[in-house]
């Protein structure tokens, strides 16, 4: 039987997500079958980086197949706005002072030779890591599966969570 | 004997040299032989667990110093 190993992700803090990201890309190389999931913030490292006041367009055709659109309020463009993400602009956990942390961070990385976040994202999409997000929390904050900058995200809810973390032998929680 | 593939992850760190291996070994053939050379610390390690998992047979390790060559039979 393949080995298989899923990965949930809350976190939207960038030290988390490259430890999921790492862990994903090196045991899919070594032929584990991964799949990724996100929830909350753990979304915002999939999330294509917008400007600060960049008009959302919403397309209900393919968005209403996920979400609710009649529900929306002015809420969620708030959190969009305020929740931009983006593999490359994420917090730090610790020592975050106040956005400079991420820049010393990426510039260490640099210098070491480290992959940063979005080259792995793109390295876990080639070797066939599989996303999938949460649905409660796309509706809730608004999310557009265009928006990200992998294909081939699934929306999918609690139930295929449970049948592939069963089927999985071991799931790592971040 | 001669490698059918020769692959050079000197400088990269872990996880790298995974990904490229497997992603060159993806486009090989069964029985072909593989060739990588790094200079990562945890590098040797790295590619001997790669071959377990895959099933891939360790032919010969040289070690020059921090750099060292591996060849496996895909």
């Amino acid at each position: 039987m393949n080995k298989k190993g899923t990965i949930l992700l809350l976190s939207g803090d960038l030290d988390k997500a490259l430890a999921a990201f790492i862990i994903a890309t090196g045991f899919a190389a070594l032929g584990v079958e991964m799949k990724m999931w996100f929830m909350i913030f753990g979304h915002n490292c999939l999330k294509k980086r917008k400007r600060l006041f960049a008009r959302r367009r919403t397309d209900p055709t393919r968005e209403g197949l996920y979400r609710d659109l009649a529900t929306d309020n002015i809420l969620q463009p708030m959190v969009e706005m305020m929740n931009r993400g983006g593999a490359e602009h994420l917090p730090l956990s610790q020592l975050n002072l106040m956005g400079l942390g991420p820049v010393l961070f990426a510039k260490m990385l640099k210098k070491k030779n480290i992959p940063h976040l979005e080259e792995l994202i793109h390295s876990a999409d080639e070797l066939g890591v599989k996303f999938y997000i949460c649905q409660i929390c796309c509706d809730a904050l608004g999310l557009s599966v265009d928006d990200l900058i992998v294909p081939n995200v699934e929306i999918k809810g609690v139930s295929t969570y449970m049948k592939d973390t069963m089927d999985a032998h071991v799931n790592l929680v971040f | 004997m001669a490698a059918n593939r020769m692959v050079d992850v000197m400088g990269k760190v872990c996880p790298l040299p995974l990904i490229t291996l497997a992603k060159e070994v993806r486009t090989m053939q069964k029985g072909q032989m593989m060739s990588i050379v790094g200079d990562d610390p945890i590098f040797e390690d790295s590619v001997i667990d790669f071959c377990r998992e895959g099933g891939h047979e360790l032919v010969d390790t040289q070690r020059e110093g921090k750099k060292v060559t591996i060849m496996f039979q895909v």
